[in-house]
Protein backbone atom coordinates (compact mmCIF):
# COMPACT_ATOMS: atom_id res chain seq x y z
CA UNK A 1 0.00 0.00 0.00
CA UNK A 2 1.32 3.39 -0.91
CA UNK A 3 1.69 6.21 1.53
CA UNK A 4 -1.56 8.18 1.50
CA UNK A 5 -0.27 10.92 3.78
CA UNK A 6 0.77 13.24 0.95
CA UNK A 7 -2.54 12.81 -0.87
CA UNK A 8 -4.43 13.70 2.29
CA UNK A 9 -2.18 16.68 2.93
CA UNK A 10 -2.80 18.08 -0.56
CA UNK A 11 -6.54 17.36 -0.41
CA UNK A 12 -6.77 19.11 2.94
CA UNK A 13 -4.79 22.14 1.79
CA UNK A 14 -6.92 22.61 -1.33
CA UNK A 15 -10.31 21.15 -0.48
CA UNK A 16 -10.04 19.33 -3.83
CA UNK A 17 -10.80 15.65 -4.29
CA UNK A 18 -7.50 14.82 -6.00
CA UNK A 19 -8.14 11.07 -5.66
CA UNK A 20 -11.07 11.39 -8.09
CA UNK A 21 -8.64 11.66 -11.02
CA UNK A 22 -8.98 8.85 -13.56
CA UNK A 23 -6.13 9.96 -15.81
CA UNK A 24 -8.09 11.23 -18.80
CA UNK A 25 -5.18 13.64 -19.56
CA UNK A 26 -7.45 16.55 -20.45
CA UNK A 27 -5.45 18.85 -18.14
CA UNK A 28 -2.24 18.00 -19.96
CA UNK A 29 -3.85 18.26 -23.40
CA UNK A 30 -5.06 21.80 -22.73
CA UNK A 31 -2.03 23.16 -20.87
CA UNK A 32 -0.32 25.97 -22.84
CA UNK A 33 3.06 25.45 -21.13
CA UNK A 34 3.25 21.69 -21.14
CA UNK A 35 6.40 21.90 -23.28
CA UNK A 36 8.19 23.56 -20.36
CA UNK A 37 7.16 20.89 -17.86
CA UNK A 38 9.31 17.98 -16.78
CA UNK A 39 6.29 16.11 -15.45
CA UNK A 40 2.92 16.55 -17.17
CA UNK A 41 -0.03 17.77 -15.07
CA UNK A 42 -1.97 14.48 -15.11
CA UNK A 43 1.18 12.70 -13.98
CA UNK A 44 1.69 15.20 -11.15
CA UNK A 45 -1.80 14.31 -9.95
CA UNK A 46 -0.98 10.60 -10.19
CA UNK A 47 2.28 11.10 -8.29
CA UNK A 48 0.35 12.83 -5.51
CA UNK A 49 -2.00 9.85 -5.25
CA UNK A 50 0.96 7.47 -5.19
CA UNK A 51 2.63 9.50 -2.46
CA UNK A 52 5.75 10.42 -4.45
CA UNK A 53 6.30 13.53 -2.43
CA UNK A 54 9.83 14.49 -3.48
CA UNK A 55 9.16 13.93 -7.20
CA UNK A 56 6.24 16.34 -7.10
CA UNK A 57 7.70 19.00 -4.81
CA UNK A 58 11.03 19.01 -6.65
CA UNK A 59 9.50 19.25 -10.12
CA UNK A 60 9.90 22.13 -12.57
CA UNK A 61 6.29 21.65 -13.63
CA UNK A 62 4.72 23.24 -10.57
CA UNK A 63 6.67 26.44 -11.30
CA UNK A 64 5.94 26.51 -15.04
CA UNK A 65 2.20 26.76 -14.35
CA UNK A 66 0.69 30.12 -15.34
CA UNK A 67 -2.51 29.72 -13.34
CA UNK A 68 -4.58 30.21 -16.51
CA UNK A 69 -7.00 27.59 -15.08
CA UNK A 70 -7.65 25.82 -18.40
CA UNK A 71 -6.98 22.45 -16.77
CA UNK A 72 -9.37 23.12 -13.89
CA UNK A 73 -12.23 24.19 -16.14
CA UNK A 74 -11.86 21.07 -18.29
CA UNK A 75 -11.47 18.47 -15.53
CA UNK A 76 -14.41 16.01 -15.79
CA UNK A 77 -14.02 15.26 -12.09
CA UNK A 78 -14.09 18.91 -11.13
CA UNK A 79 -10.60 18.95 -9.66
CA UNK A 80 -9.19 22.49 -9.58
CA UNK A 81 -5.81 21.36 -10.90
CA UNK A 82 -4.40 24.91 -10.93
CA UNK A 83 -5.27 25.26 -7.27
CA UNK A 84 -3.53 21.98 -6.52
CA UNK A 85 -0.42 23.32 -8.29
CA UNK A 86 -0.71 26.52 -6.26
CA UNK A 87 -0.79 24.50 -3.03
CA UNK A 88 2.15 22.34 -4.16
CA UNK A 89 4.24 25.49 -4.61
CA UNK A 90 3.55 26.52 -1.04
CA UNK A 91 4.49 23.10 0.36
CA UNK A 92 7.57 22.98 -1.87
CA UNK A 93 8.79 26.36 -0.59
CA UNK A 94 8.00 25.50 3.01
CA UNK A 95 10.15 22.40 2.73
CA UNK A 96 12.91 24.08 0.74
CA UNK A 97 12.42 21.76 -2.25
CA UNK A 98 11.69 24.32 -4.96
CA UNK A 99 13.83 24.07 -8.07
CA UNK A 100 12.91 27.54 -9.34
CA UNK A 101 12.72 30.56 -7.08
CA UNK A 102 12.06 33.49 -9.45
CA UNK A 103 8.27 33.16 -9.49
CA UNK A 104 8.03 33.02 -5.72
CA UNK A 105 10.57 35.79 -5.23
CA UNK A 106 8.76 38.09 -7.65
CA UNK A 107 5.42 37.47 -5.94
CA UNK A 108 7.01 38.27 -2.59
CA UNK A 109 8.52 41.52 -3.83
CA UNK A 110 5.15 42.37 -5.39
CA UNK A 111 3.40 41.83 -2.07
CA UNK A 112 6.00 43.75 -0.09
CA UNK A 113 5.26 46.74 -2.30
CA UNK A 114 1.53 46.33 -1.69
CA UNK A 115 2.13 46.01 2.03
CA UNK A 116 4.15 49.23 2.04
CA UNK A 117 1.97 51.41 -0.20
CA UNK A 118 -1.41 49.68 -0.33
CA UNK A 119 -1.08 49.55 -4.11
CA UNK A 120 1.55 48.13 -6.40
CA UNK A 121 4.47 50.46 -7.05
CA UNK A 122 5.54 49.14 -10.44
CA UNK A 123 8.95 50.79 -10.78
CA UNK A 124 10.03 49.79 -7.30
CA UNK A 125 8.85 46.20 -7.77
CA UNK A 126 10.62 45.78 -11.11
CA UNK A 127 13.87 47.34 -9.88
CA UNK A 128 13.90 45.36 -6.65
CA UNK A 129 13.34 42.14 -8.56
CA UNK A 130 16.11 43.02 -11.02
CA UNK A 131 18.55 43.89 -8.24
CA UNK A 132 17.63 40.68 -6.47
CA UNK A 133 18.44 38.72 -9.63
CA UNK A 134 21.62 40.77 -10.19
CA UNK A 135 20.42 41.34 -13.74
CA UNK A 136 19.70 45.03 -14.11
CA UNK A 137 20.12 45.59 -17.82
CA UNK A 138 18.54 42.68 -19.69
CA UNK A 139 15.20 44.45 -20.24
CA UNK A 140 16.44 48.02 -20.54
CA UNK A 141 15.03 48.49 -24.04
CA UNK A 142 11.62 47.30 -22.92
CA UNK A 143 11.75 49.60 -19.88
CA UNK A 144 12.71 52.64 -21.95
CA UNK A 145 10.04 51.81 -24.53
CA UNK A 146 7.39 51.59 -21.83
CA UNK A 147 8.58 54.77 -20.16
CA UNK A 148 8.36 56.68 -23.43
CA UNK A 149 4.75 55.60 -23.80
CA UNK A 150 4.00 56.42 -20.16
CA UNK A 151 3.28 52.82 -19.34
CA UNK A 152 5.25 52.31 -16.14
CA UNK A 153 4.12 53.80 -12.84
CA UNK A 154 7.13 55.80 -11.67
CA UNK A 155 5.82 57.11 -8.38
CA UNK A 156 4.24 55.15 -5.54
CA UNK A 157 0.49 55.43 -4.94
CA UNK A 158 0.04 55.45 -1.21
CA UNK A 159 -3.38 54.70 0.20
CA UNK A 160 -4.56 56.56 3.31
CA UNK A 161 -5.19 53.53 5.46
CA UNK A 162 -1.68 52.09 5.26
CA UNK A 163 -1.88 51.09 8.90
CA UNK A 164 -4.89 48.91 8.18
CA UNK A 165 -3.02 47.37 5.25
CA UNK A 166 -0.05 46.41 7.40
CA UNK A 167 -2.50 44.97 9.90
CA UNK A 168 -3.98 42.67 7.21
CA UNK A 169 -0.53 41.34 6.35
CA UNK A 170 0.29 40.90 10.03
CA UNK A 171 -2.92 39.04 10.79
CA UNK A 172 -2.46 36.59 7.92
CA UNK A 173 1.12 36.02 9.05
CA UNK A 174 2.54 36.76 5.62
CA UNK A 175 5.12 39.36 6.66
CA UNK A 176 6.66 36.91 9.13
CA UNK A 177 6.45 34.01 6.72
CA UNK A 178 8.21 36.07 4.03
CA UNK A 179 11.23 36.55 6.25
CA UNK A 180 11.40 32.84 6.97
CA UNK A 181 11.33 31.96 3.26
CA UNK A 182 14.01 34.52 2.51
CA UNK A 183 16.31 32.76 4.97
CA UNK A 184 15.29 29.42 3.47
CA UNK A 185 15.99 30.55 -0.09
CA UNK A 186 19.44 31.82 1.00
CA UNK A 187 20.19 28.46 2.61
CA UNK A 188 19.06 26.49 -0.44
CA UNK A 189 21.11 28.53 -2.87
CA UNK B 1 -18.44 67.97 -31.34
CA UNK B 2 -19.70 64.72 -29.81
CA UNK B 3 -20.65 66.57 -26.62
CA UNK B 4 -24.09 67.24 -28.09
CA UNK B 5 -24.78 63.51 -28.21
CA UNK B 6 -23.73 62.90 -24.65
CA UNK B 7 -26.52 61.79 -22.37
CA UNK B 8 -27.55 64.51 -19.97
CA UNK B 9 -28.78 62.14 -17.32
CA UNK B 10 -27.08 59.29 -15.53
CA UNK B 11 -28.64 55.88 -15.87
CA UNK B 12 -26.80 54.18 -13.04
CA UNK B 13 -23.83 54.81 -10.78
CA UNK B 14 -21.20 52.15 -10.24
CA UNK B 15 -18.32 52.03 -7.79
CA UNK B 16 -15.24 51.94 -9.95
CA UNK B 17 -12.27 49.80 -8.90
CA UNK B 18 -9.34 50.76 -11.18
CA UNK B 19 -6.78 48.29 -9.89
CA UNK B 20 -3.11 49.09 -10.37
CA UNK B 21 -3.12 48.78 -14.19
CA UNK B 22 -5.65 51.47 -14.99
CA UNK B 23 -3.69 53.99 -12.94
CA UNK B 24 -0.25 53.15 -14.35
CA UNK B 25 0.44 50.96 -17.37
CA UNK B 26 -3.01 51.34 -18.94
CA UNK B 27 -4.10 54.84 -18.03
CA UNK B 28 -5.50 55.31 -21.53
CA UNK B 29 -7.92 52.43 -20.89
CA UNK B 30 -9.42 54.52 -18.10
CA UNK B 31 -9.73 57.57 -20.40
CA UNK B 32 -11.26 55.39 -23.07
CA UNK B 33 -13.97 53.74 -20.96
CA UNK B 34 -14.78 57.09 -19.35
CA UNK B 35 -15.53 58.59 -22.77
CA UNK B 36 -17.77 55.65 -23.68
CA UNK B 37 -19.50 55.59 -20.27
CA UNK B 38 -20.29 59.27 -20.29
CA UNK B 39 -21.71 58.95 -23.81
CA UNK B 40 -24.12 56.26 -22.64
CA UNK B 41 -24.87 57.84 -19.27
CA UNK B 42 -23.19 55.25 -17.08
CA UNK B 43 -22.00 56.99 -13.92
CA UNK B 44 -19.02 55.78 -11.94
CA UNK B 45 -17.37 56.89 -8.75
CA UNK B 46 -13.84 55.77 -7.96
CA UNK B 47 -13.77 53.64 -4.85
CA UNK B 48 -12.42 55.71 -1.98
CA UNK B 49 -8.98 54.54 -0.76
CA UNK B 50 -9.01 51.28 -2.76
CA UNK B 51 -6.03 48.96 -2.50
CA UNK B 52 -4.41 46.23 -4.60
CA UNK B 53 -6.54 43.09 -5.08
CA UNK B 54 -3.48 40.90 -4.64
CA UNK B 55 -3.70 39.64 -8.24
CA UNK B 56 -2.00 36.31 -8.82
CA UNK B 57 0.74 37.05 -6.28
CA UNK B 58 -1.29 37.04 -3.07
CA UNK B 59 -3.00 33.68 -3.43
CA UNK B 60 0.24 32.08 -4.59
CA UNK B 61 1.96 33.08 -1.36
CA UNK B 62 -1.01 32.78 0.97
CA UNK B 63 -4.61 32.01 0.06
CA UNK B 64 -6.11 33.85 3.03
CA UNK B 65 -4.19 36.99 2.18
CA UNK B 66 -5.61 36.80 -1.35
CA UNK B 67 -9.16 36.73 0.02
CA UNK B 68 -8.47 39.49 2.55
CA UNK B 69 -6.98 41.89 -0.01
CA UNK B 70 -9.92 41.45 -2.39
CA UNK B 71 -12.31 41.52 0.57
CA UNK B 72 -11.05 44.90 1.72
CA UNK B 73 -12.15 46.53 -1.54
CA UNK B 74 -15.48 44.68 -1.55
CA UNK B 75 -16.10 46.00 1.97
CA UNK B 76 -15.37 49.56 0.82
CA UNK B 77 -17.78 49.14 -2.10
CA UNK B 78 -20.49 47.73 0.16
CA UNK B 79 -20.20 50.81 2.31
CA UNK B 80 -20.93 52.93 -0.77
CA UNK B 81 -23.77 50.62 -1.75
CA UNK B 82 -23.22 50.46 -5.52
CA UNK B 83 -22.21 47.52 -7.66
CA UNK B 84 -18.48 47.28 -8.22
CA UNK B 85 -17.10 47.73 -11.71
CA UNK B 86 -13.65 46.14 -12.19
CA UNK B 87 -12.30 46.61 -15.74
CA UNK B 88 -9.11 44.58 -15.19
CA UNK B 89 -9.69 40.84 -15.71
CA UNK B 90 -7.36 39.80 -12.90
CA UNK B 91 -9.03 42.20 -10.44
CA UNK B 92 -12.45 41.06 -11.64
CA UNK B 93 -11.54 37.39 -11.25
CA UNK B 94 -10.21 37.80 -7.70
CA UNK B 95 -13.08 40.06 -6.64
CA UNK B 96 -15.86 37.92 -8.07
CA UNK B 97 -14.45 34.74 -6.53
CA UNK B 98 -14.04 36.40 -3.13
CA UNK B 99 -17.48 38.01 -3.31
CA UNK B 100 -19.24 34.74 -4.12
CA UNK B 101 -17.32 32.78 -1.51
CA UNK B 102 -18.01 35.39 1.15
CA UNK B 103 -21.70 35.13 0.32
CA UNK B 104 -21.79 31.35 0.48
CA UNK B 105 -19.18 30.33 3.03
CA UNK B 106 -19.91 31.66 6.52
CA UNK B 107 -16.66 30.41 7.98
CA UNK B 108 -14.53 32.10 5.36
CA UNK B 109 -16.58 35.29 5.67
CA UNK B 110 -15.89 35.42 9.38
CA UNK B 111 -12.20 34.83 8.83
CA UNK B 112 -11.92 37.56 6.19
CA UNK B 113 -13.82 40.01 8.33
CA UNK B 114 -11.56 39.34 11.29
CA UNK B 115 -8.59 40.11 9.08
CA UNK B 116 -9.93 43.30 7.54
CA UNK B 117 -11.58 44.58 10.74
CA UNK B 118 -13.01 47.26 11.27
CA UNK B 119 -14.18 46.87 7.65
CA UNK B 120 -16.89 44.29 6.99
CA UNK B 121 -17.74 42.46 3.81
CA UNK B 122 -20.90 40.39 3.41
CA UNK B 123 -21.25 39.81 -0.32
CA UNK B 124 -24.29 42.00 -0.84
CA UNK B 125 -23.11 43.81 -3.96
CA UNK B 126 -22.25 42.46 -7.39
CA UNK B 127 -18.93 42.65 -9.20
CA UNK B 128 -19.14 43.48 -12.90
CA UNK B 129 -16.58 43.55 -15.70
CA UNK B 130 -16.63 45.90 -18.68
CA UNK B 131 -18.52 43.47 -20.94
CA UNK B 132 -21.25 42.94 -18.36
CA UNK B 133 -21.62 46.67 -17.73
CA UNK B 134 -22.04 47.40 -21.44
CA UNK B 135 -24.56 44.59 -21.86
CA UNK B 136 -26.51 45.44 -18.70
CA UNK B 137 -26.70 49.21 -19.07
CA UNK B 138 -26.43 49.80 -22.82
CA UNK B 139 -27.28 46.63 -24.69
CA UNK B 140 -26.34 45.68 -28.24
CA UNK B 141 -29.45 47.20 -29.81
CA UNK B 142 -28.89 50.65 -28.33
CA UNK B 143 -25.21 50.37 -29.14
CA UNK B 144 -25.88 49.64 -32.81
CA UNK B 145 -28.31 52.56 -33.05
CA UNK B 146 -25.92 55.12 -31.59
CA UNK B 147 -22.76 54.55 -33.62
CA UNK B 148 -21.68 57.30 -36.00
CA UNK B 149 -18.69 55.74 -37.76
CA UNK B 150 -18.61 52.82 -40.13
CA UNK B 151 -16.18 50.11 -38.98
CA UNK B 152 -17.29 47.45 -41.46
CA UNK B 153 -13.87 47.35 -43.13
CA UNK B 154 -12.16 46.40 -39.83
CA UNK B 155 -11.73 42.70 -39.12
CA UNK B 156 -11.04 41.97 -35.47
CA UNK B 157 -10.40 38.87 -33.38
CA UNK B 158 -12.06 38.96 -29.93
CA UNK B 159 -9.46 38.10 -27.29
CA UNK B 160 -11.00 37.53 -23.87
CA UNK B 161 -7.86 36.40 -22.07
CA UNK B 162 -7.55 33.51 -19.68
CA UNK B 163 -9.18 34.47 -16.39
CA UNK B 164 -12.20 36.57 -17.33
CA UNK B 165 -14.69 33.72 -17.47
CA UNK B 166 -12.61 30.86 -16.11
CA UNK B 167 -13.99 31.07 -12.62
CA UNK B 168 -13.90 27.71 -10.89
CA UNK B 169 -16.69 26.16 -8.84
CA UNK B 170 -19.12 28.94 -9.58
CA UNK B 171 -21.27 30.27 -12.34
CA UNK B 172 -19.50 32.66 -14.72
CA UNK B 173 -21.24 35.45 -16.65
CA UNK B 174 -20.41 33.77 -19.96
CA UNK B 175 -19.27 30.38 -21.26
CA UNK B 176 -15.99 29.29 -19.69
CA UNK B 177 -14.55 27.87 -22.90
CA UNK B 178 -16.28 29.71 -25.72
CA UNK B 179 -17.52 33.11 -24.54
CA UNK B 180 -19.55 35.21 -26.98
CA UNK B 181 -20.57 38.30 -24.99
CA UNK B 182 -17.79 40.49 -26.39
CA UNK B 183 -18.35 39.19 -29.94
CA UNK B 184 -21.85 40.63 -29.91
CA UNK B 185 -20.63 44.00 -28.63
CA UNK B 186 -17.99 44.22 -31.36
CA UNK B 187 -20.54 43.19 -33.93
CA UNK B 188 -23.02 45.80 -32.70
CA UNK B 189 -20.27 48.45 -33.02
CA UNK B 190 -20.15 47.54 -36.70
CA UNK B 191 -16.79 45.79 -36.98
CA UNK B 192 -16.38 42.35 -38.46
CA UNK B 193 -15.80 39.61 -35.87
CA UNK B 194 -13.44 36.86 -36.99
CA UNK B 195 -14.07 33.53 -35.31
CA UNK B 196 -10.87 32.03 -33.94
CA UNK B 197 -9.67 29.34 -31.56
CA UNK B 198 -7.60 31.56 -29.25
CA UNK B 199 -10.35 33.54 -27.53
CA UNK B 200 -9.08 32.46 -24.14
CA UNK B 201 -5.53 31.31 -24.79
CA UNK B 202 -3.16 32.49 -22.05
CA UNK B 203 -0.78 35.33 -23.03
CA UNK B 204 1.64 34.48 -20.21
CA UNK B 205 1.31 37.80 -18.39
CA UNK B 206 2.27 36.35 -15.02
CA UNK B 207 5.74 35.47 -16.34
CA UNK B 208 6.69 38.59 -18.34
CA UNK B 209 9.48 39.40 -15.89
CA UNK B 210 10.38 35.98 -14.54
CA UNK B 211 10.36 33.97 -17.77
CA UNK B 212 10.40 36.22 -20.82
CA UNK B 213 10.94 33.38 -23.30
CA UNK B 214 7.79 31.64 -22.17
CA UNK B 215 5.74 34.83 -22.46
CA UNK B 216 7.18 35.53 -25.91
CA UNK B 217 6.27 32.06 -27.10
CA UNK B 218 2.68 32.27 -25.83
CA UNK B 219 1.96 35.82 -26.97
CA UNK B 220 3.60 35.23 -30.34
CA UNK B 221 1.41 32.18 -30.92
CA UNK B 222 -1.67 34.33 -30.36
CA UNK B 223 -0.40 37.06 -32.70
CA UNK B 224 0.48 34.53 -35.42
CA UNK B 225 -2.99 33.05 -35.31
CA UNK B 226 -4.61 36.49 -35.59
CA UNK B 227 -2.37 37.32 -38.56
CA UNK B 228 -3.04 34.05 -40.33
CA UNK B 229 -6.78 34.71 -40.18
CA UNK B 230 -6.35 38.08 -41.87
CA UNK B 231 -7.43 40.17 -38.88
CA UNK B 232 -6.68 43.92 -38.70
CA UNK B 233 -6.63 44.14 -34.91
CA UNK B 234 -6.94 42.19 -31.68
CA UNK B 235 -9.62 43.47 -29.30
CA UNK B 236 -9.43 42.68 -25.59
CA UNK B 237 -11.03 43.84 -22.33
CA UNK B 238 -7.97 42.90 -20.23
CA UNK B 239 -5.16 45.41 -19.49
CA UNK B 240 -2.65 42.64 -18.83
CA UNK B 241 -3.34 40.95 -22.17
CA UNK B 242 -3.19 44.30 -23.94
CA UNK B 243 0.15 45.24 -22.40
CA UNK B 244 1.68 41.85 -22.95
CA UNK B 245 0.75 41.60 -26.63
CA UNK B 246 1.64 45.26 -27.16
CA UNK B 247 5.09 44.52 -25.71
CA UNK B 248 5.79 41.83 -28.33
CA UNK B 249 8.30 43.98 -30.27
CA UNK B 250 10.30 44.39 -27.04
CA UNK B 251 9.93 40.78 -25.97
CA UNK B 252 11.97 39.88 -29.02
CA UNK B 253 9.43 39.25 -31.78
CA UNK B 254 10.66 40.37 -35.18
CA UNK B 255 7.62 39.47 -37.26
CA UNK B 256 4.67 41.67 -38.11
CA UNK B 257 2.38 42.70 -35.27
CA UNK B 258 -1.27 43.75 -35.25
CA UNK B 259 -2.53 46.63 -33.11
CA UNK B 260 -4.10 45.60 -29.79
CA UNK B 261 -7.18 47.65 -28.95
CA UNK B 262 -9.20 47.72 -25.78
CA UNK B 263 -12.86 46.90 -26.26
CA UNK B 264 -13.80 50.44 -25.28
CA UNK B 265 -11.31 51.82 -27.82
CA UNK B 266 -13.15 50.03 -30.61
CA UNK B 267 -16.35 51.59 -29.28
CA UNK B 268 -14.60 54.99 -29.18
CA UNK B 269 -13.85 54.54 -32.86
CA UNK B 270 -17.45 53.64 -33.62
CA UNK B 271 -18.85 56.55 -31.62
CA UNK B 272 -16.30 59.34 -32.12
CA UNK B 273 -14.05 58.20 -34.97
CA UNK B 274 -10.89 58.80 -32.94
CA UNK B 275 -8.84 57.33 -30.11
CA UNK B 276 -7.79 59.21 -27.00
CA UNK B 277 -4.93 56.81 -26.31
CA UNK B 278 -3.24 56.62 -29.73
CA UNK B 279 0.08 57.76 -28.27
CA UNK B 280 0.14 55.09 -25.57
CA UNK B 281 0.10 52.14 -27.95
CA UNK B 282 3.49 50.55 -28.58
CA UNK B 283 2.29 48.84 -31.76
CA UNK B 284 0.92 51.76 -33.84
CA UNK B 285 -2.86 51.97 -34.31
CA UNK B 286 -3.05 54.70 -36.99
CA UNK B 287 -4.00 52.29 -39.77
CA UNK B 288 -7.08 51.16 -37.82
CA UNK B 289 -8.14 54.70 -36.92
CA UNK B 290 -7.99 55.66 -40.61
CA UNK B 291 -10.38 52.84 -41.47
CA UNK B 292 -13.23 54.37 -39.44
CA UNK B 293 -15.40 56.30 -41.91
CA UNK B 294 -18.07 58.84 -40.99
CA UNK B 295 -21.50 57.42 -41.78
Amino acid sequence: MEDLGFLHEVEKATGEKVSACYQCCKCTAGCPVVADMDIYPHRIIRHIILGNRDTVLGSKAIWACLQCVTCSVRCPNDIDVARVFDALRKISVREGKMVEKDTWRFDEIFLESVQRHGRLHEMETILRYKIDKKDLFSDTMMGVGMLKKGRIGLLPHNIKDRKGMKEIFKKTGVSKQAQMTKILICLVS
Amino acid sequence: MFESYTERYTLVTLSYYPGCSLKTSSRFYEESFKAVFSFFGIGHRELEDWSCCGASAAHTIDEKLGYALAGRNLALAEREGNHLFAPCSACYNRSVITNTRVREDGELREEINKTIYPLQCTGTIEVKNIIEVLHDYVGIEAMAQRISYDLSSIRVVPYYGCVLTRIMKMEAFDDKEDPVSMDSLIWSAGAEVVNWPYKMECCGASKTLTNKEMTLKLSSKIMDMALSLGADAVVTPCPLCQLNLDLLPYLGRNDKNLPILFLTELLELALFGELKGTGSHIIPVDAIVKKAKKK
